[in-house]
Parts: C-alpha cells; structure tokens; sequence
C-alpha cells in the first residue's frame, strides 16, 4: 500500500461510556439522552439496543416503544469528553499524524511508522489492547485500514463492533464493482438520487462515467466522486494541531416550550450572542458579517438575515444590536420562535482588526476582557447579562438542561462550527 | 436505585507516578470503612478555575461516586448505587 491510513471508530461512544461507568448497565439495551422524558430524543445506543429497530436521533417515545426494555441514561458530556481526550493520548504514542473526524472518530496517517510494529494488523491490535487496558472493557473500537481515508473509514464501518479491517490494494476492483454508492461517506440521499438518475448504482459506475459530465453535474466535487469510483482519494490526514482557522463562530438553540414567545426568544438571542462574542475573544477573532435566523413555529418557515458591520468586533452587545436590526426586518412579530441562531463570519485575527480611538470602544473592549477574567477564574455562570435573569434557562425537567451545563472544552481547540441543538 | 448524598468523606489514594490521577484505594463514610474493589471511571470536570476529578468506583456491591476537589484536596461523596449488577 503506498499509505497505510487508520479509520479507528469507537463503537456506541456515549453508550458504552456510561456502561463503563456503572457496570449496572452492562449487557442491557440502554439511550443515551438529555433526560429522559417524552421530548427528548437519544443520542446514542448501546450494542444490545441496536439489535432492535431503533436509530440515533429517535424520539424517547419511539424508542420505549420499539423496545419497552430500554433503559434511558441521562448524557455525560464531560465524560465524553474526557474519555476522547484520553484516547488521543494515547493514539500520539503511536503518530502526530492525527485528524479528528469527529468526537468519536480519528484518522491517522501510520506509512512511517508501521514498520516498526511488524504489520498494520498488529499495530492495530497493540492499539486496541492499550484501549482496553486504559479506557476499560466496555470501551470498544473499530480500525479500518486502506491506502486512503474514504476507504478506510469504509471498511471501518462493516467491520463494527470491536473489529479490524484491511483493504489490501488487489481486493480494490472487487470492492468497487459490489459497493453501493450511498455507502461511502460523503454521498448523502441527495447525491446519491441524483446519481442513480445517471444511472450509476456502484462504484465501480461511477468511475466509468466521464469526467466532465460529472464535472457539470456537481461541479468540484465531481473530481472527488470520479476519484472515489476509481478507488483514489489523496486528500492528506490533517493533523488536529493544523487544523484550518475558523470561517465563522455561531452558536443556535432548540427552544423548550416555556421559552418559545418572542420576547422570550430575545433574551436567549442574548444570551447566545454572549457566548458567541466570548468564544471569539478566546479565539483571537473579530467579525464582520452577523447573521441571525429564528425558526418560526414547529414546522414553519425560518426567517435568517445578515448584515454587515463597518467594522469587525468581537462585543457581544454590537453582535446583539446587529441581530435586531436584522429582525426588526420580519414583516409580523412571529407568536412562536422555535429556534434561534446567531453567528459572526468574515473573521479576521484580533491582532490584525483597527483599534478604536474612540474611548467608549476601549472601555467596551476592557469590560469584556474582565468579564472574561472572571468566568475563566469562577465559572460561565459567575457573570452574566442581566437580561439572562429574566427567564430561566432550562428548567430541570427538560432535557436541554444536561448539556447546557456542560462546560468541558472543545476538543478540537473549540474553533469552528454550531452549538449541538440540545438534545 | 442511585441515592445522592454529597457528604465530606476521608480518602486513601496513592499517588503513582504517571497514571492519569490518583488511585483511590479506600474511603471512610459515616465512621465506616469502605475498600475500593475497582474503580469504574474517572473523569475531570472544570468549573472556573476549580478542577474535580469524579470517580465512580466499586466496594462490596455498592457503586459509589465521589469527587475530589483538586485545589483544595476534598472529598465528597456524591451518591451511592446500593446494589450495583
């Protein structure tokens, strides 16, 4: 293999987590959810809950329903992320060539060093031995192995549970002609509709289709559809510590009902403005462009604006200002807001924004700076915008209330991306 | 059933170079001694400037959960899981 890529996926991450924690748990079908109530949904399944009909993102009613021994666990967020943090440490024993896919899913790049543990199976192996030493039993892994990333996490994923995987480079042609195209990832519904009216089912289809029609047909990435129908994907492992900077910082929130007025909806337009302006300072980053969206109703439409400032800031207030401007542009005061979102784009580092002569600026910019000072001292609750106060955040029956709590860091150094809705 | 209690306790951990945090060995509560029979999970949870290191461990049939305070070096004993499998 000219590289010897590593896919590694935990198996039932959340779930299996808590299973470790409490051996109550152990060899049941258990959720993991916010809290357990109706509204809810669940985050996770373990691997005796999967043999049911179930899938992440159900309903809790839907799941009871499906399988009436299923235990809901209410969610860890710090857990989780400890539990990731640690087995990236102990992946950097083996390579620096590590890229986080996700919470739960890593490639690494080991051409340079898997020689040194005999073959990639047997690295593979010594890793999940470590795994299983440090992180405990119950938290298993999947490794798949191929010469590039797409086939690797491929491969990865039909050997889950607890399994190895190796796609040696002659076992290529017979995998293309008998892999569906929606089995790779990065081929939504979407494409995949799209391609099966070009008349492509397989891989192996879609490598023998042109070029330039599939160039017209999804422009750019028509290249990387051709490359994967050719069993070719070069695209590098991005080590974690190299990750791009980010384009832009937002934060959204599912409203509970208690909250779904449009005042109410405001103060948590507030609160999340807050969280942005805070996350960009930590950031180093300054924007330009706001944009807000409110979801109107359950199933309604969703009113999203931008504007742009004339000049960049990270001052949650102006953030705040901006917003309503843009919904001041909503032709009907909305009776039900069901979601709201905020973020800034058009980032430029701090140290490279203009410095306001103005002294009102300056005294704004050290007020958040203090404020800052202080939550990272006592805690994000320790100070806040008095408006916050108005409502309460998430009462404790509602499931949103756990992760609202969280307060671990962002494992990929926190820059990029939306806030999860809360589940 | 979890109980939660969230009471002041007395540990005994050792302190091994290189492991991750301490290893707790054994835990006085209510003037009773409990001897740690495997400890489940240990995570780190950060509240400000405040560290706390959260086991869940295993003593007779029980689970308990206790945390560690790191900047002032307290125990507390959260909750307590009577029967455990």
């Amino acid at each position: 293999m000219a590289r010897i890529i590593f896919h590694l996926d935990m198996d039932a991450y959340f779930a299996s987590i808590e299973q470790q924690a409490d051996p109550k748990l152990r060899g049941k079908p258990i959720g993991v959810t916010g809290r357990p109530t109706e509204q809810s949904i669940v985050v996770a399944f373990s691997r005796e809950a999967k043999r049911f009909d179930v899938w992440t993102g159900m309903p809790v009613w839907e799941a009871r329903k499906v399988c009436r021994s299923l235990i809901f666990v209410p969610g860890h967020p710090e857990r989780y992320v400890e539990t990731t943090k640690r087995f990236l440490g102990i992946l950097k024993r083996y390579t620096s060539k590590i890229e986080v896919f996700s919470t739960d899913e890593v490639f690494m790049d080991l051409t340079a060093e898997v020689e040194r543990y005999g073959d990639p199976i047997t690295l593979a192996r010594r890793i999940k031995a470590r795994f299983r030493e440090e992180l405990g039993p119950c938290i298993t892994s999947t490794i798949g192995i191929a010469s590039s990333k797409t086939f690797a996490k491929l491969i990865a994923k039909r050997h889950k549970p607890d399994g190895i995987g190796i796609l040696f480079d002659h076992e290529m042609l017979l995998l293309l002609k008998t892999t569906p195209v929606s089995e790779v990832c990065g081929i939504g519904p979407r494409i995949e509709k799209h391609l099966h009216r070009m008349g492509v089912r397989n891989l192996a289809d879609l490598g023998e289709m042109p070029i330039d029609l599939l160039k017209r047909e999804f422009g750019v990435y028509g290249l990387f559809l051709k490359g994967i129908g050719l069993g070719i994907d070069s695209s590098p492992v991005v080590p974690y510590s190299e990750v791009p900077a980010p384009k832009s910082v937002g934060h959204s929130r599912s409203l509970p009902p208690h909250l779904r007025t449009y005042s109410l909806a405001l103060h948590v337009l507030r609160d999340l403005c807050d969280k942005v302006g805070r996350r960009m300072r930590k950031l180093g980053y300054v924007g330009r462009t706001v944009h807000c969206g409110f979801r109107l109703g359950p199933t309604g439409p969703h009113f999203g604006r931008q504007t742009t400032l004339d000049t960049p800031t990270d001052d949650d207030e102006r953030i705040y200002r901006a917003c309503l401007d843009i919904l001041s542009a909503i032709p009907q005061r909305p009776k039900i807001v069901n979601n709201v979102s905020v973020s800034v784009t058009q980032l430029v580092p701090y140290r490279e924004s203009p410095i306001s002569l103005f002294d009102n600026d300056q005294r704004k910019e050290k007020l958040n700076r203090a404020v800052d000072h202080i939550r990272d001292q006592y805690g994000d609750k320790s100070i806040r915008v008095g408006t916050s106060l108005l409502y309460q955040a998430i009462p404790r029956h509602v499931s949103g209330f756990v992760l609202d709590q969280m307060t671990g860091e962002d494992v990929r150094g926190g820059n990029s991306g939306e806030d999860a809705d809360p589940i | 059933m979890t109980r939660i209690v969230n009471e002041p306790i007395d540990a005994l951990v050792v302190y091994r170079r290189g492991a991750p945090h301490p290893l707790l060995h054994a835990f006085r509560w209510r003037d009773e001694r409990y001897k740690v029979s495997e400890t489940f999970f240990v995570h780190r949870e950060r509240n400000g400037e405040n560290t706390y290191l959260c086991y869940s461990v295993g003593s007779g049939r029980g689970r308990y959960e206790l945390r560690l305070d790191t900047g002032l070096g307290r125990w507390m004993l959260e909750a307590v899981d009577a029967a455990r499998c």
